[in-house]
């Protein structure tokens, strides 16, 4: 098959997602953003300051990577875990078309629970300003997809990827983060802040960090990410015995 | 014709060896993987489905490498040991999923010809979590066979079932070999095997221990000692008299009455038996050959 | 080639189990409580690797090692430059130190949570559990006691480094030991409250992987919306928000019973102040605890031996 997209994977894709558990998190967690999107509305007006703290502090730094991590390894990590996956490797398919398939799946989920939250939030807290909003749906959109790229990667890597996963974001994007300016260059949250900055031109999220830099290493990541979880599928290990 | 060659092919990981130069060729026909557990049948099966790396030597189809070739999938169904399967679709559902993704012109045909094949009409609408062992094991066939695949590799496919399920799927399997399909399947259990193979490959701790029918096995193996229980009126001169012919390896006096012999020499033990014993006045009760069937086969070559 | 038998052979009428040796037990059997507490002890040593495989003791240790170290670092800056920089207490306060190195206790419980819980639900060894003497309810609170203990462990051992280098420096003990045996007290809090609630998770979520994610995000979620509710609280003024918003996250709402009872130094925007607010915090952390057990105990009402 030469299409890029297999509607069946996707399908296949989507009901993962969904049909465990994992769907409730991702419910939950835009809930908690427009929620404090709302808190925060009612306890400061419109402030510029509140509402890219919590945009960028709970928003890019904490719900986009997080919707990432869990519709990724929702589509991904079940399948690799039990060994249902040789259902859909032993099949005349592209492995990149597998990766796409599944990879489109979390991207939606991606615009649907993290991008448009923001882009609501941000709306409830700044109605003044939309491209406060815009901006910020836009980063995250980018964030996102970066993420989806990078912890697919991981699924097919290793077993333990959202274990992995978790401690790369709490590590290095959070506690290094937050310590190291050097770690900006490498750290997609903030690449997302540069995005975010540039459309809304007055927000300062991130200092000396420029978005052409940003825009191109995001599509590097995306790019990479996705090719590379193909090649690996191409000769992927699976004995019976596991 | 589709056949699957083996070339000197190892597999290890870290310091253990799973596979260890095995050369085989599976053609057209019904083929025994047969082994104990931990022999390595499931890693050869997963090296001829392309789901391994060969360490050492290549794994072809029709000269085509397995590993890194998607396009082998065609001519390739695969029926993996794991239970675990799409939990959450209809037994339709997910044969269909499959025809969908082998790009069938038609899947939904396909699907319920293939289903009905493996008698699961009644329950395709039934979601796979309601499945029983033996029903499970029956969709994952259906699934394999939806395209028509000229090779059917089945990784310990007797697993659970019932005697009637396993007398369907020997039913099965050896149409599918009769009409020139290339069946591959393992088991640990003899009596399968002898029922359904014509030809057996036999592997032990790796290693590639015997290959062909298994009568044929046994006949080659000459320097293997017959064994022969005997319950005679005077085991203890039977027993002497016997170990002076030279056919005879070895006797031993079993406690609870009666002789164990080795005899290398079938033939001419058969004959010399009776003779010594008309000779020396022992009457012979019972002469039982204690290893007729693949079981001693197997047995020796585990204990080799 | 072979011939009728002449003596029929009398089979045995009735089997026979010979004697090789086998003898039940028949000696004295230790009662529930030693069974519970030989549990406890395995589900402590479990959380830190001990008695698992060696790749399981990697990430406990490593937190535990990474834990220490910021507090060693400071105890050693304490203890050399006392004089130089006219230090005379803690230079990070016992109470703030688990708020700091709060990312690390998260995990280490997000971590170990599911290996504890989850792990005897998924593969179904829970019913070797339950058909052993003590009950349902003894294994519950048995392994959220291990998981507390754990986790208690983790977070005091750096207060205990640094209150013993404090003395070490020559740091009034009285006031010291005050302020370590408050750190503790409320050391014990947190951990009772991240260990409950971990658990809970952990007992709803029994995938592994999952059961991480689910704990970290409730953790860090709930960490973030507060801190940040919090901020803007105290930045527009109105405190009393940020107060109340403080008992929905483990951290702030430790550290502000820490705040209340034993005067400890704020390492919130906005700790509780008063009385009624301070009691607010006790009987928020006693629900948590409670809430999360009682909720336990129920989940595990359904699981059928």
């Amino acid at each position: 098959m030469s299409a890029v997209v297999s509607p069946t994977i996707a399908r296949l894709g989507a009901r993962s997602v969904f049909g465990r558990r994992r769907g409730v998190l991702l419910f939950i967690l835009p809930l908690v953003l427009v929620g404090l999107a709302v808190l925060v509305r009612a306890l400061v007006g419109e402030d510029l300051t509140a509402t890219s703290d919590t945009l960028y502090g709970l928003g890019l730094a904490v719900i986009v990577p997080l919707v990432a991590l869990l519709a990724t390894t929702g589509v991904l990590a079940p399948e690799i875990d039990d060994g249902s996956i040789s259902y859909l490797l032993a099949k005349p398919i592209s492995r990149h078309t597998i990766v796409v398939s599944k990879l489109l799946v979390a991207g939606a989920c991606v615009v649907l629970f993290a991008a448009v939250p923001m882009l609501v939030a941000g709306l409830v807290m700044m109605a003044d300003e939309p491209d406060i909003g815009v901006a910020f749906a836009l980063g995250s959109l980018a964030g996102g997809l970066a993420y989806c790229a990078l912890f697919a990667l991981l699924s097919v890597m290793t077993r333990h990827a959202v274990v992995v996963g978790l401690v790369y974001l709490l590590i290095w994007e959070g506690l290094l983060g937050g310590l190291l300016d050097g770690v900006r260059w490498l750290s997609v949250t903030r690449w997302a802040g540069a995005i975010a900055d540039e459309v809304a031109g007055d927000l300062a999220l991130v200092a000396d960090l420029g978005a052409t830099y940003a825009v191109v290493a995001t599509v590097v990541v995306i790019v990479l990410g996705t090719w590379l979880t193909g090649r690996r599928l191409r000769g992927f290990n699976l004995t019976g015995d596991e | 014709m589709s056949t699957i060659t083996l070339d000197h092919v190892s597999r290890w990981y870290r310091n253990v060896v799973a596979v260890n130069d095995v050369s085989m060729t599976i053609g057209p026909g019904v083929t025994g993987l047969l082994g104990p557990n931990g022999a390595g049948k499931s890693t050869l099966i997963a090296l001829m489905s392309g789901f391994l790396a060969p360490s050492a030597g290549t794994v072809t189809l029709d000269g085509d490498p397995l590993w890194r070739n998607q396009a082998v999938y065609r001519t390739i169904g695969l029926v993996p040991e794991r239970e675990a399967l799409f939990d959450y679709l209809t037994g339709r559902q997910f044969v269909v999923a499959n025809a969908e993704l082998h790009g069938l012109p038609d899947p939904g045909a396909a699907a319920q010809a293939s289903i009905a094949l493996v008698e699961m009409s009644d329950a395709q609408d039934r979601v796979i979590s309601t499945y029983s062992k033996g029903m499970r094991q029956r969709i994952k066939m259906a699934s394999s066979l939806v395209h028509d695949p000229a090779v059917l590799l089945l990784d310990e496919p007797f697993n659970g079932m019932d005697p009637r399920q396993r007398m369907h799927l020997m039913d099965l399997l050896r149409r599918m070999g009769g009409e020139g399909r290339t069946v591959l399947f393992s088991s640990h259990i003899l009596e399968e095997v002898e029922q359904v193979a014509r030809q057996i490959e036999v592997v032990v701790a790796g290693r590639h221990a015997a290959s062909g029918d298994f009568g044929a096995i046994r006949r080659l193996m000459t320097d293997r000692p017959n064994r022969f229980v005997l319950r005679t009126s005077d085991d203890r001169t039977m027993a002497s008299v016997l170990l002076t012919d030279p056919s005879v390896r070895g006797a031993r006096l079993r406690s609870e009455g009666g002789i164990e012999l080795e005899a290398s020499d079938f033939g001419r033990f058969s004959e010399v038996l009776p003779r010594l014993a008309r000779e020396h006045g022992v009457r012979l009760l019972e002469v039982t050959p204690t290893d007729e069937s693949l079981e001693s086969v197997f047995a020796y070559l585990v204990s080799a | 080639m072979s011939s009728p038998s002449e003596q029929p052979r009398s089979a045995p009428a009735s089997g026979v189990i010979h004697d090789i040796g086998y003898r039940p037990y028949s000696g004295p059997r230790l009662g529930e409580g030693a069974v519970a507490w030989a549990f406890f002890v395995t589900g402590l040593r479990n959380c830190f690797g001990l008695g698992r495989s060696g790749r399981s003791k990697i990430l406990p240790m490593g937190l535990l090692a990474v834990m220490l170290l910021p507090a060693l670092i400071l105890v050693g800056v304490l203890v050399q430059a006392k004089d130089l920089l006219g230090l005379d207490e803690q230079i990070v306060p016992y109470s703030t130190y688990p708020i700091t190195t709060q990312l690390l206790i998260s995990v280490f419980v997000a971590s170990q949570a599911p290996a504890l819980i989850s792990r005897d639900l998924r593969f179904r060894t829970i019913t070797l559990y339950l058909a052993r003497p003590g009950r349902r309810t003894t294994y519950v609170l048995v392994r959220v006691a291990s998981l507390t203990a754990a986790t208690f462990a983790l977070i005091a051992a750096p207060l205990l480094l640094m209150y013993v280098g404090g003395l070490l420096a020559d740091l009034p003990l009285g006031r010291e030991t005050g302020r370590f045996a408050g750190a503790l007290v409320g050391a014990a809090l947190l951990a009772a409250c991240l260990a409950c609630t971990a658990a809970l998770v952990a007992a709803l979520t029994i995938r592994r992987g999952l059961a991480v994610t689910a704990v970290i995000v409730l953790l860090l979620v709930s960490y973030t919306v507060v801190a940040t509710i919090q901020g803007i609280a105290f930045d527009s003024g109105n405190e009393t928000v940020g107060e109340v918003a403080g008992v929905f996250s483990p951290y702030t709402l430790v550290n502000g019973v820490q705040v209340f009872l034993f005067d400890s130094p704020r390492a919130t925007p906005t700790p509780p102040t008063g009385d009624a607010m301070g009691v607010f915090y006790l009987a928020a952390a006693a629900l948590t605890v409670l809430a999360a057990i009682g909720a336990m105990l129920l989940r595990y009402r359904k699981v059928t031996g």
